[in-house]
C-alpha cells in the first residue's frame, strides 16, 4: 500500500494542479433566437391589396352573413370567403375578399361593411365576386387600430404605415440560465402595433340587409350601421351607403360581445346580460331601455316579440362557469324577466325561424327545438355533423358554420331535417 | 455522423467480446479489459457526480473501447463515447493517455423538467474528454487508475414559449410562430477519476 502511494504521489500533484485548473474552466452558453423586423408598406398602398381574390381555404371562419344566393364567412383577421349558394346542396367557394384585420361584416342590399382592424371599409357588392373597396373610415374603431397612435388625429392614408410582413435574422448572446435574456421582436420602431384581442361578429337586420348570425357585433336597423366593440356600441349613418358617416359612440358596459337588432330595437349581449335600446327615436343615439343581468358567460342574443332567447357559455374569454339558454320576457323592455333556463353543453350561436329555435352547442352539434311553449322546449332533432358555432335558420334552410366549415341543413319538413351539403 | 460513431462503437464492442470469448487462443494478441471510474466534475457551475465503465480491448500498449456514463454537471446526460488510450513505461505500473469522444444523450431530471416550458425540447449533443493517468497494477488482473482530465460536453436546447409574446394577427406573423430559439450549451469541466481495471 505504501509501494502505492509513494508510487503515485507525483500523479496526486497532477491531479491537485487540475483542480487548480478547474477555475479556469468557463462554460459557454449562448441564447440564438430571431430578431424580426417588420416590413412597412403606406396604409394608401396597403389598402389596394383590400379587394376580391381567387377563393381561399377555409381555416380559422368566425362570422357569417348571408345576403341572396351568398354567403359570406369572415376568416378572422384575413377577408371574407364568398360562398356561392345559388345550389345549397352545392355551395360553391367562389372567391375571397382580402380584409387584414378582418373580425366581422354586415350587408345591406349591394353594400358590404367590415371592419379592417381600427377601420371601416365599405364593399360595393353588385358583384360579390368582385368586391370593390369604395370607401375607408379611418380609425373608427380605435380600440382595434393597429396603424394609428393611441389618440392620434393623424389618419393620413399616405403618411401611415402598416406592417405587411417581417424579415428574420438569427442573432446569437451570451446566455446563463435563470438570467433575463428574451427575445427581440421588433427592431423597428412599431410604437402603433397595438394588441387587439375579442372575436367579433357579424348581425341580423331588417328591410333589404342580409342577415347575419347571432355572434354578430355588426347590425344594420333602417339607414344605420351599429357596431360593438369592448364597451361600446357605435353609430354610423349610411343613408349614403357608400360614404359611412360616424355618428356616436357611448359606453354600453364592460365585454361587449353582441349585438343584435329587432323591429327598431337593439339588443347587446355582454358578459354580464342583455341590455336593450330603442333605436326608433333617435338612430344615432339609442335610447337605453331595460337590462336583463344574469351569471357571467359569453352570451350571443336573438329575439322576437315576447321574448329574446340568450346563451350562456363557460368560455375562459368570457370568465363563465355556466352552460345554458336563457328564455327571457321582453313584453315590456324595461322590464324583462327571465321565464326559463335549460342546461346546455356549450352552446354559441343560435338562431329563430317561427316557432322554431336552432342553437350550437358546439360538439353536440345542431339542437332545434320546437319553441311555442318557451317554458318547456321540445327539442325536435339533434344534427351531430359538426362542431357547431352559429346558424342562420330562414325559408327552410338553416346554414351553420362549425369549427370545420359550413353546413346546410333543409328543415322545410320538420319531420324530415335533414343535412343537404357541407363545404 | 451519429450513425457513424454508433457503427464504430459497435464494431470496437463486438471485436472486445469476440476476444473475451477467445481469451485462452493464443492466436489472439487482443485481451478483454473493463474499467470503471467514479469521478468529480469541476466547473463553473460548481461540483457534479460522474461515473461511467469503459469496456474494450487492449493490444500491446493500446487500448480502445465503448464507454457508458452518468454526467450530471449542469443537467444529467449519459455519454456513450469510444475510448482510446495509450499506455508509458516498461514497469508493472504505466503511465496513460487517453481520449474519449461520443454522444452526449440527455437524460431529465424532475427540477430540468419544471424549468422548461412545455414545447422546450434537448437534442443530444457531443461528449468529449482528453486526459491523463496512472495505472497502478495490484495484481496480475487488477489494476487501480487514477486520472484527470478535461472533459466537455454539449446540449442544445431548442423551444422558447414565447408565442404570447408574438402580436399573431399582424400580416406575415403566423408564418414564424410559434418562435423558435436555441441555447447552446458548451460546458468545460476539469474531470478528477479513480477507477478499477480488470
Amino acid at each position: 500500500m505504501k509501494r502505492m502511494i509513494n508510487t503515485v504521489q507525483p500523479f496526486y500533484i497532477f491531479q491537485l494542479m487540475l483542480l487548480m485548473l478547474s477555475g479556469c474552466m468557463k462554460d459557454k452558453i449562448t441564447k440564438t433566437y430571431q430578431i424580426r423586423t417588420p416590413v412597412y408598406e403606406v396604409l394608401s398602398q396597403f389598402r389596394e391589396s383590400i379587394k376580391s381574390q381567387p377563393a381561399a381555404e377555409m381555416s380559422a371562419t368566425g362570422k357569417i352573413a348571408v345576403a341572396g344566393n351568398y354567403i359570406f364567412i369572415s376568416e378572422l383577421y384575413k377577408g371574407i370567403h364568398v360562398i356561392d349558394n345559388s345550389d345549397p346542396s352545392h355551395p360553391k367557394n367562389a372567391s375571397f375578399i382580402n380584409v387584414p384585420g378582418n373580425e366581422d361584416l354586415a350587408i345591406i342590399n349591394n353594400t358590404l361593411y367590415a371592419d379592417a382592424f381600427g377601420d371601416l371599409v365599405t364593399f360595393d357588392i353588385t358583384d360579390p365576386l368582385h368586391a370593390e373597396a369604395k370607401n375607408f373610415a379611418a380609425n373608427v374603431f380605435p380600440d382595434h387600430s393597429i396603424y394609428y397612435y393611441s389618440g392620434a388625429d393623424n389618419v393620413n392614408p399616405d403618411s401611415i404605415n402598416v406592417i405587411i410582413g417581417w424579415t428574420v435574422r438569427d442573432t446569437t448572446v451570451d446566455y446563463e440560465p435563470g438570467g433575463s435574456v428574451y427575445p427581440v421582436y421588433y427592431a423597428a420602431n412599431c410604437a402603433n402595433c397595438a394588441t387587439i384581442a375579442a372575436n367579433l361578429s357579424s348581425s341580423v337586420n331588417t328591410g333589404n340587409s342580409g342577415t347575419s348570425g347571432s355572434l354578430s357585433r355588426f347590425a344594420i336597423l333602417n339607414d344605420y350601421l351599429y357596431a360593438v366593440s369592448y364597451s361600446q356600441l357605435r353609430s354610423f349613418d349610411i343613408s349614403n351607403k357608400f360614404s359611412p358617416s360616424y355618428k356616436n359612440s357611448f359606453t354600453v358596459d364592460w365585454h361587449v360581445e353582441t349585438i343584435y337588432p329587432f323591429k327598431g330595437k337593439l339588443f347587446v349581449g355582454t358578459n354580464n346580460g342583455v341590455y336593450m335600446y330603442d333605436a326608433a327615436a333617435s338612430p344615432s343615439n339609442p335610447t337605453p331601455l331595460g337590462a336583463f343581468t344574469h351569471v357571467r358567460g359569453c352570451d350571443p342574443v336573438v329575439a322576437d316579440d315576447d321574448y329574446a332567447y340568450v346563451t350562456i357559455n363557460d368560455s375562459s374569454a368570457c370568465l363563465g362557469f355556466n352552460n345554458e339558454l336563457q328564455i327571457v320576457n321582453v313584453k315590456d323592455l324595461n322590464a324583462p324577466s327571465l321565464v326559463q333556463s335549460y342546461q346546455l353543453t356549450h352552446p354559441v350561436g343560435l338562431s329563430k325561424d317561427g316557432n322554431l329555435l336552432f342553437v350550437c352547442d358546439s360538439k353536440d352539434g345542431l339542437k332545434i327545438y320546437n319553441a311555442d311553449n318557451v317554458n318547456n322546449l321540445q327539442l325536435i332533432r339533434q344534427m351531430k355533423d359538426g362542431e357547431a358555432v352559429d346558424v342562420i335558420a330562414m325559408n327552410g334552410l338553416a346554414i351553420m358554420i362549425a369549427a370545420d366549415g359550413l353546413y346546410q341543413y333543409d328543415y322545410s319538413d320538420i319531420n324530415n331535417i335533414h343535412l343537404i351539403s357541407k363545404l | 455522423m451519429y450513425r457513424r460513431n454508433f457503427i464504430i462503437i459497435a464494431v470496437m464492442i463486438f471485436a472486445a467480446f469476440s476476444c473475451f470469448g477467445q481469451q485462452k487462443i493464443s492466436m489472439c494478441h487482443f485481451q478483454f479489459h473493463s474499467i470503471n471510474n467514479v469521478g468529480l466534475l469541476e466547473g463553473q457551475a460548481g461540483s457534479a457526480f460522474h461515473l461511467q465503465t469503459i469496456n474494450g480491448v487492449q493490444y500491446k500498449s493500446w487500448f480502445t473501447g465503448a464507454g457508458v456514463g452518468l454526467d450530471s454537471y449542469r443537467y444529467r446526460t449519459i455519454p456513450l463515447f469510444l475510448d482510446i488510450r495509450k499506455e508509458f513505461g516498461k514497469t508493472p505500473n504505466k503511465i496513460l493517455l487517453f481520449g474519449d469522444a461520443g454522444i452526449n444523450f440527455y437524460w431529465a431530471r424532475d427540477r430540468d423538467v419544471k424549468q422548461f416550458y412545455s414545447n422546450d425540447k434537448i437534442k443530444n449533443g457531443f461528449y468529449g474528454e482528453l486526459g491523463a493517468g496512472y495505472k497502478f497494477r495490484l495484481n496480475a488482473k487488477m489494476s487501480i487508475i487514477f486520472s484527470g482530465s478535461y472533459s466537455y460536453k454539449t446540449l442544445e436546447e431548442t423551444g422558447g414559449d414565447y408565442y404570447y409574446n408574438m402580436p399573431f394577427f399582424l400580416p406575415g406573423a403566423a408564418a414564424y410562430s410559434p418562435v423558435a430559439e436555441r441555447i447552446h450549451y458548451n460546458l468545460n469541466r476539469v474531470l478528477l477519476k479513480v477507477g478499477v481495471e480488470f
